[in-house]
């Protein structure tokens, strides 16, 4: 009887040993264990036995059992693990994207820019295209004569001139926003003016539409300094805490004193190189508000003073690092090829 | 404008150990920009940008003169070398010159006859003239632009024998008269040029612009008149512009030069042409000069500089600036009072300009930085927003796989869409791409279609203004979405839900279409206001453009909650057999209308003359039973029947 149950045990031991698949796997434990596998039977046969072998031999019967119910278990796992490792699945093959489109560099850039300047309490706002000589010249201060008021450099529209307020021309800086928002609001003021403008230029640097952004402080003792630290606030958000900026002397009409305002170039780090002047690269104009400008919109000089700066977008995002685009008009293209890059 | 000049010549009024660097540096701080600092052998040249209220700055005096300033102040040891001006004695007269002057064309002439030899200029002067982007031709013309380099003032010589009448008569051009400019090229005026003719009519000057080819020196030129004229600058811009011609004197005239300096420059030429041409003076030396240039003296309170500067400047401090460049400064109870040098009359004229010497003399560098401590009261709601919600619908087009794209505003005749005179349109347009100002966005994003072949599916968009006419008043000018998409597989219904969801994601909810009057497309509405339009334009090409302003006006964050029925929801599809022309729309609206238990239908499948509505019925406060349904879907039938002639499919 012993003899049986080893054999039994050998016999289903090399077959699990064997085995190759969960299948094979399953019919030897149904050959073994199954309602009338050898074991099975043989156990039944244990009833024969004499009271006094029935101990024994049933002991022997359990541990054959345990150990070929062991073995199986042990050779089923082993098939799982093999048959995942089998399954690989070619993960360099693509994957499945939903839509993605793209925004253009320049909304970018504005989206950009007015979280900057928000954060510090500006508020965006926006203002006529088309406009009055008034507030895109005479308001803010410039003579008769100035050549931006000529055919040469400014956009004309084809309207007779309002008794009051001028000639229309399609407004060549963001600046005529300053007087349409200090018409509009009460001191104190913090703007930004974000819009298209236009100018009789058209060539590797220029496109005859860019946009510009502008903004108006006016408050009791705006000074010089307020000026320089919203530049380097704004400076050092957008273009990288090490970037240092400065302001220099420079003309404008309706702002005295006027600064030109220049960031450390990030291809030199300020060392000075083919791309920067001597270390810096101009951002745009700046100054402190003309009192005449401040007049004109019926804000008493004596009482406010205020600045006011006007710079590029697409002047800044090409100060970004990685976007050096050769021929700005690139951006006013419209090649797919390249707005889907962005 | 730029002057580009060597170290070494400005040395010659500028007496300091700085190096160029350093000089080049401080100058950019506090006056105007070196843009580029080159060696040059032994020496260095500068290359600097001079503001437009500065012209007193493109010279090598004046540039020396507002160097040792910007050094000293900034403890570097600096001493301006004023150039020795000595009105030279006239020995012998044998010549005698007429000018007359035509009202207020000019404010001053200079001028004086002189017996000349002509020869190559010496080596010195020439390299200072050609690294100063002057080509050297003879002594004559080279001095002449050695003076306008040196004092800041254009000069011009004639040929005197060329002007056998000896006279000058400055007026203002007629138009039509024909002129010869001295590089052999012909114009022809148009009025309002000043202009010297020879008291005959012929003109033999293009004042303040360039020389004429028939009054010009040559290598025969035995006697010269050199003539400084000092004119109406505003003329000067009109003329140069109109006829192209931006020579340096151009350029500079423009700007409006100190008069003062129209003599200077006749002094300074006349001992060059004695030096360098063995001149000769013979003639009386000719000076008109009716109204002298003046100055006003402005007061500054020390308050004020210190308010607009951010810091506290001790007075003195700001009348030695003020001294160092020239200004005649006295302190008066915490005041200052000053009045301009001649050379810097034109632009400095109130206090803030005062103010401006002072800061930048002091250094902006030196000024520390803070944000402003002001902030506005007004209440601003996020709804409000107009760009909040502007990025928003931007956001969602591009996460729906649009590409957004930038036009010009100004279109071509091809471009406009409309009657070409009621267009808003460009006086002086640049070019014909770009004459009138748009009126729908859609042509030139179908032309960015066009353009793109190699791109079988495309879909883009763009927000930006349209513009019309309004009366005299200001052209309206309102913002618009347009977009278009080219596939191959395309359906008018994918931008029908496009713009569905983009105005329901916006908090439009209440939208509808109906059929565009063409029938290739659709309108929009907003609680039956028209809010925009699709067009199909063919099989591949849809377009669509929404006034974006009204969606604005509309835009919302308002939400309603409405509480989730615990009773479950039974749903059916009914499969309806109507006339093709009969409008699904009509059919749903139907089915719905027939008892607030219809909680959703929609159109599942459509094939022939058979369309099948999924049907969804819930009751938020029991359970439905199956008879309930019944008798709702018989009350559905016999609707659909009787409106429409539409029967169940059985």
């Amino acid at each position: 009887m012993e003899k049986e149950f080893l054999t039994i045990k050998n016999n289903a031991l090399s077959m699990i040993l064997d085995a190759e698949n969960n299948k094979e796997l399953d019919a030897i434990r149904l050959q073994f264990l199954g309602r009338s596998g050898k074991l099975t039977i043989a156990l039944k046969d244990l009833t024969k036995l004499p009271d006094d072998e029935k101990p024994l031999m049933g002991r022997v019967a359990n541990n054959t059992k345990n150990v070929i119910e062991d073995a199986i278990n042990r050779k089923e796992n082993e098939l799982n693990k093999k048959r995942q490792t089998n399954f690989i699945i070619d993960i360099t093959e693509p994957g499945i994207k939903p839509p993605l489109g793209s925004l253009h560099l320049v909304t970018q850039a504005i989206q950009e820019i007015t979280k900057i300047f928000e954060h510090i309490g500006f508020t965006r706002v926006r203002y006529p295209e088309i406009e009055w000589d008034w507030y895109a010249f005479e308001a803010l201060n410039f003579p008769e004569n100035h050549p931006a008021r000529d055919d040469w450099e400014t956009f004309f529209i084809q309207q007779d001139p309002h008794p009051k307020y001028g000639s229309l021309v399609l407004t060549p800086h963001t600046s005529s926003g300053q007087i349409r928002q200090m018409e509009n609001s009460k001191p104190p003021i913090k703007m930004l003016n974000i819009a298209k403008t236009y100018r009789r230029q058209s060539d590797v640097s220029h496109t005859p539409m860019f946009h510009q952004f502008e903004t108006l402080v006016i408050g009791e003792k705006i000074s010089i300094a307020d000026l320089k630290g919203t530049l380097d606030f704004f400076v050092k958000s957008y273009f990288g805490e090490n970037r240092k900026s400065r302001i220099r002397p420079y003309h404008f009409q309706f702002t005295e004193p006027s600064f030109e305002t220049d960031v450390s170039c990030g291809v030199c780090d300020g060392r000075g190189c083919k791309l920067c002047k001597e270390g810096w690269l101009e951002i745009g104009g700046a100054g402190m508000v003309h009192p005449n400008v401040l007049k004109n919109c019926g804000i008493d000089p004596e009482k406010y003073s205020g600045f006011a700066s006007g710079w590029g977008v697409e002047r800044v995002l090409m100060m970004k690092e990685g976007i050096q685009i050769n021929d700005l008009r690139t951006l006013y293209a419209n090649n797919l090829d390249f707005l889907t890059q962005f | 404008m730029n002057i580009r000049i060597l170290d070494s010549w400005l040395r010659e009024h500028l007496r300091t150990e700085a190096s160029p660097k350093k000089i080049a540096e401080l100058l950019s701080l506090s006056s105007v920009s070196v843009e580029r600092l080159e060696k040059k052998g032994d020496d260095y040249l500068y290359d600097i940008e001079v503001t437009t209220n500065r012209p007193d700055l493109m010279s090598i005096v004046g540039l020396a003169r507002e160097t040792a300033t910007v050094l000293s102040h900034n403890d570097l040891e600096a001493t301006f070398v004023k150039p020795r001006l000595e009105t030279p004695k006239v020995l012998e007269i044998t010549e005698k010159v007429s000018i007359t002057i035509k009202s207020n064309l000019t404010k001053r002439i200079c001028a004086v006859v002189m017996e000349v030899s002509v020869k190559k200029s010496p080596d010195k002067i020439k390299s200072r003239l050609e690294s100063s982007g002057i080509r050297s031709l003879n002594n004559l013309i080279d001095i002449t632009n050695y003076v306008m380099r040196t004092i800041g003032h254009p000069t011009h010589v004639f040929d005197f024998d060329k002007i056998p009448t000896k006279t000058l008569n400055i007026r203002e051009s007629r138009p039509k008269e024909e002129i010869k400019t001295l590089d052999g090229k012909k114009y022809i005026l148009t009025g309002g040029d000043i202009v010297a003719d020879d008291g005959l009519g012929n003109i033999i000057d293009l004042m303040g612009v360039m020389g004429l080819e028939n009054s010009a020196v040559t290598d025969e030129t035995k006697k010269i008149l050199f003539f400084i004229n000092n004119n109406d600058p505003h003329r000067i811009r009109k003329t140069s512009m109109r006829l192209g011609i931006r020579t340096e004197a151009a350029i500079l005239n423009e700007k409006g030069i100190d008069p003062t300096l129209a003599m200077d420059a006749l002094i300074h030429g006349a001992e060059l042409f004695r030096d360098l041409a063995e001149g000769k003076i013979i003639s009386e030396i000719i000076d008109i000069y009716p109204d002298k240039i003046k100055s006003n003296t402005i007061s500054v309170k020390k308050e004020k500089i210190d308010q607009v500067i951010g810091v506290n400047i001790p007075l003195d401090t700001s009348a030695g600036i003020l001294r160092d460049l020239g200004f005649e400064t006295k302190t008066e109870n915490g005041t200052l009072l000053t009045t301009p040098p001649t050379f810097r009359t034109q632009d400095v004229e109130i206090e803030e300009d005062i103010i401006e010497e002072i800061a930048r003399i002091y250094g902006y560098h030196n000024i520390p930085n803070q944000l402003p401590a002001v902030s506005t009261q007004d209440i601003s709601p996020l709804e409000n927003n107009q760009f909040y919600f502007e990025s928003h619908a931007k956001n969602a087009l591009k996460y729906w796989g649009f590409n957004e794209v930038y036009t010009y505003p100004m279109v071509s005749e091809n471009l406009y869409e409309g009657e070409l005179d009621k267009a808003v349109t460009i006086q002086n347009p640049l070019n014909e791409e770009f004459v009138y100002m748009r009126k729908s966005l859609v042509p030139s994003l179908l032309k960015i279609v066009s353009e793109n072949k190699t791109h079988e599916k495309i879909s883009i968009f763009e927000i930006g203004n349209v513009y019309a006419k309004n009366g005299q008043e200001l052209p309206l000018q309102t913002q618009r979405m347009a977009g278009v998409v080219r596939d191959k597989n395309l359906s008018f219904f994918k931008i029908k839900g496009l713009l569905e969801n983009l105005l329901q994601d916006l908090g439009l909810v209440d939208i509808s279409f109906s059929q565009a009057t063409d029938g290739n497309g659709a309108i929009l509405k907003f609680n039956n206001e028209i809010i925009g339009e699709i067009e199909i334009l063919d099989e591949e090409i849809v377009d669509f453009e929404l006034d974006f302003e009204k969606i604005l006006e509309h835009a919302t964050f308002k939400k309603t909650y409405k509480p989730i029925s615990k009773f479950p929801p039974i749903v059916e599809d009914l499969s309806i057999i109507a006339e093709k022309n009969i409008a699904t729309g009509d059919l749903m609206s139907t089915i719905e209308k027939q008892s607030p238990l219809v909680k959703e239908v929609s159109l599942l499948d459509k094939y022939e003359d058979t369309r099948t509505f999924h049907i969804r019925y819930q009751s938020d406060k029991r359970n439905l039973t199956v008879k309930e349904v019944g008798e709702l879907r018989k009350k559905i039938l016999v609707e659909l029947k009787r409106k429409h002639n539409a029967n169940i499919k059985e």
